[in-house]
């Protein structure tokens, strides 16, 4: 190699399109060892917007928060606070300690009117204090989300430093968004599959398949046979599974 | 000190002497910053006190005309007569102040003790009709309170802020923190955002300030590297902010609570929510609920929901709540639906029966 280019080539500010960034932004594990690979930094971005695509408005039953829990885990297990902002449903306490988040490091904010959850979503990315915020905002602003808003919510996450997940339709995958990472989020029976839609290094080849914590087994076998045909017997599995009041 | 007076909008003349009311003389009688009297001894203040006319004492009315009968203008031409005919002819007090005044007798002082409840008011020099407007205003109410809170080294959980708007109608803006707080900057970002949701039913003319209760600040000493203290108080100020913008309900902590009903078992915590230890034994419980339940048509035996769903777990009986009239009594089943989103839903066996879809495992 000429040694003019390999010398501009050591330089930091240079990087080569089919390397991930030489020096990558702080992240977090993400607890998925095949999704860190394929991440630029080993893990989820902090001081950056993450966007999470799924169907149905970014709200979904598909493991779409799965995929964040072993990471939000970890931060409130050290103590660091994570909040919710506009989330789309009620949580529900049992299942997020079950899967190991301290109920104390969680934060939830409703606001209800659009214009009051930008600015709940940019003061809580802005603030040094949280360390991961996760936003619904696109059911709210009923899909119009304002074109400058995931700027906005980009460069308050990096005044803050945290991580930050934006749930959004998957219909916006074409779109342009000044997120340095974006996914898209697919159910597929047991597992859930990752689309690295953009990131800060070579495009990815092809799609992840993540084990994400089910709630039960899923056979496909089970599932046709229930498709096919009637319900489980209940009445003799009743007596066993009763759970006394 | 001469700043913080500005702040509040207060102008001062300042003296300093050898004793107190030397000093209280001469703050009297100067008139400007530029001709403040600063006597660091004795002899100095002696020599600054003969000048000070006798107005200054402020005397009371019959011993003044008297001695204005006398011919004494200046405190100096007091001093030029024998103090012992002195005394005779105007009376021992006056005596005694003036040798309190240069230092030949001891002038014991009062300890000056703070109010114990906060309440300054500030009258608007015009009404003012936009509440963020009277940020400004209280700004000063605000550095008030803090000299106060620093005074006491005390810190308030609770702000009462009251617009009066004349004709004895107030509006109060209660100010509420989640931990006692004694910062200016951090009291003012809080009533900012009171103030920019807030809409005046009437013009404002006065603007006051009450703590009803101020407890003791309570410092913990900090890292020097790690900022965790930092980290606590930035979240403190941000909850702050953002119950005071979208009112106490908007943020929420989350616990959970002992029943076997989902919907009862989990709990909206205001504040800090107490730490107790989960049931680990219950089946699978999704993170998402649907409040109230959603219900599923059923076809063919089967709950739809854009297409059959598929049974995966189940079921699990859930009876309680006989007692507080809340009566459930349902199988839950985990599903799955053709687009691979997992689903909680119950059916409940009691007439009339139904398929309802309670959570998501998100």
């Amino acid at each position: 190699m000429n040694p003019t280019l390999a010398h501009v080539l050591e330089r930091s500010d240079i990087r080569r399109g089919d390397a991930f960034a030489v020096a990558p932004a702080p992240t977090l594990a993400t607890g998925f060892a095949r999704l860190d690979a394929e991440l630029p930094g080993g893990g989820w971005p902090r001081g950056a917007l993450t966007e999470l695509l799924t169907e149905h408005g970014g709200i979904s039953g598909i493991g779409e928060l799965g995929l964040l829990l072993p990471a939000l885990a970890a931060l409130t297990a050290a103590g660091q606070t994570v909040v919710l902002i506009a989330p789309p449903y009620c949580a529900h306490a049992p299942a997020w300690a079950a899967a190991g988040i301290r109920l104390d490091c969680l934060r939830l904010v409703f606001p209800r009117r659009p214009r009051d959850a930008l600015w709940a979503g940019v003061e809580a990315l802005r603030c040094g204090g949280v360390a991961a915020t996760l936003l619904w905002l696109d059911a709210l602003f009923r899909a119009q989300l304002p074109a400058n808003s995931l700027r906005r919510l980009h460069v308050a996450a990096g005044e803050g430093g945290g991580g930050a997940f934006c749930f959004r339709p998957a219909r916006l995958a074409a779109e342009a968004s000044p997120a340095p990472l974006r996914l898209q989020l697919d159910g597929a029976g047991q597992c859930l599959r990752v689309r690295l839609l953009k990131r800060r290094g070579p495009p990815a080849r092809q799609d992840i398949l993540l084990d994400v914590t089910r709630p039960a087994g899923f056979l496909q076998s089970v599932s046709h046979a229930v498709a096919g045909a009637v319900l489980p017997d209940t009445t003799d599995t009743r007596r066993r599974n009763r759970v006394a009041a | 000190m001469r700043e913080d007076l500005a702040a509040m909008d207060i102008t001062a003349q300042l003296a300093v002497a050898s004793t107190p009311l030397a000093a209280l003389w001469l703050a009297r009688a100067g008139s400007s910053e530029a001709n403040e009297a600063i006597c660091p001894d004795l002899p100095a203040t002696r020599a600054a006190l003969a000048s000070v006319p006798l107005a200054a004492l402020e005397l009371p009315p019959p011993l003044a005309r008297r001695v204005e009968g006398f011919g004494l203008r200046r405190i100096g031409d007091v001093l030029a007569l024998p103090r012992a005919s002195l005394g005779a002819r105007l009376g021992n007090p006056f005596v005694i102040d003036l040798a309190r005044a240069l230092g030949e007798m001891v002038d014991p002082q009062p300890w000056f003790v703070f109010p114990e409840r906060f309440e300054q008011g500030l009258e608007l020099p015009a009404p003012v009709a936009a509440a963020p407007v009277l940020l400004f205003a209280a700004r000063r109410l605000v550095a008030a309170l803090a000299g106060w809170l620093a005074a006491r080294n005390a810190a308030v959980r609770g702000i009462e802020c009251l617009i009066d708007h004349g004709h004895g109608r107030t509006t109060a803006v209660p100010l509420a923190f989640s931990a006692p707080v004694y910062a200016a900057a951090r009291i003012e970002r809080v009533l900012k955002e009171r103030l920019d949701v807030l809409a005046l039913s009437a013009p404002a003319l006065v603007l006051r300030l009450c703590v009803q209760a101020a407890e003791p600040r309570e410092d913990r000493s900090h890292a020097m590297f790690d900022g965790a203290g930092q980290r606590h108080e930035a979240l403190a100020d941000l909850m702050d902010r953002l119950a005071a913008r979208l009112g106490p309900q908007a943020v929420q902590g989350l616990a959970c609570h002992a029943d076997h009903r989902p919907e009862l078992a989990s709990r909206a915590s205001p504040g800090q929510p107490a730490l107790k230890a989960p049931a680990t034994s219950l089946p699978p419980r999704p993170l998402w609920l649907v409040d109230p339940p959603e219900a599923l048509r059923e076809s063919h035996g089967r709950p739809q929901r854009a297409g059959p769903l598929a049974l995966v777990a189940g079921p699990e009986r859930i009876e309680s709540g006989w007692w507080d009239g809340l009566d459930a009594r349902r199988d839950y089943f985990i599903a799955v639906d053709s687009e691979h989103r997992w689903l909680w839903i119950f059916r409940d066996p009691r007439p009339p029966c139904g398929w309802f879809l309670h959570g998501w495992f998100a």
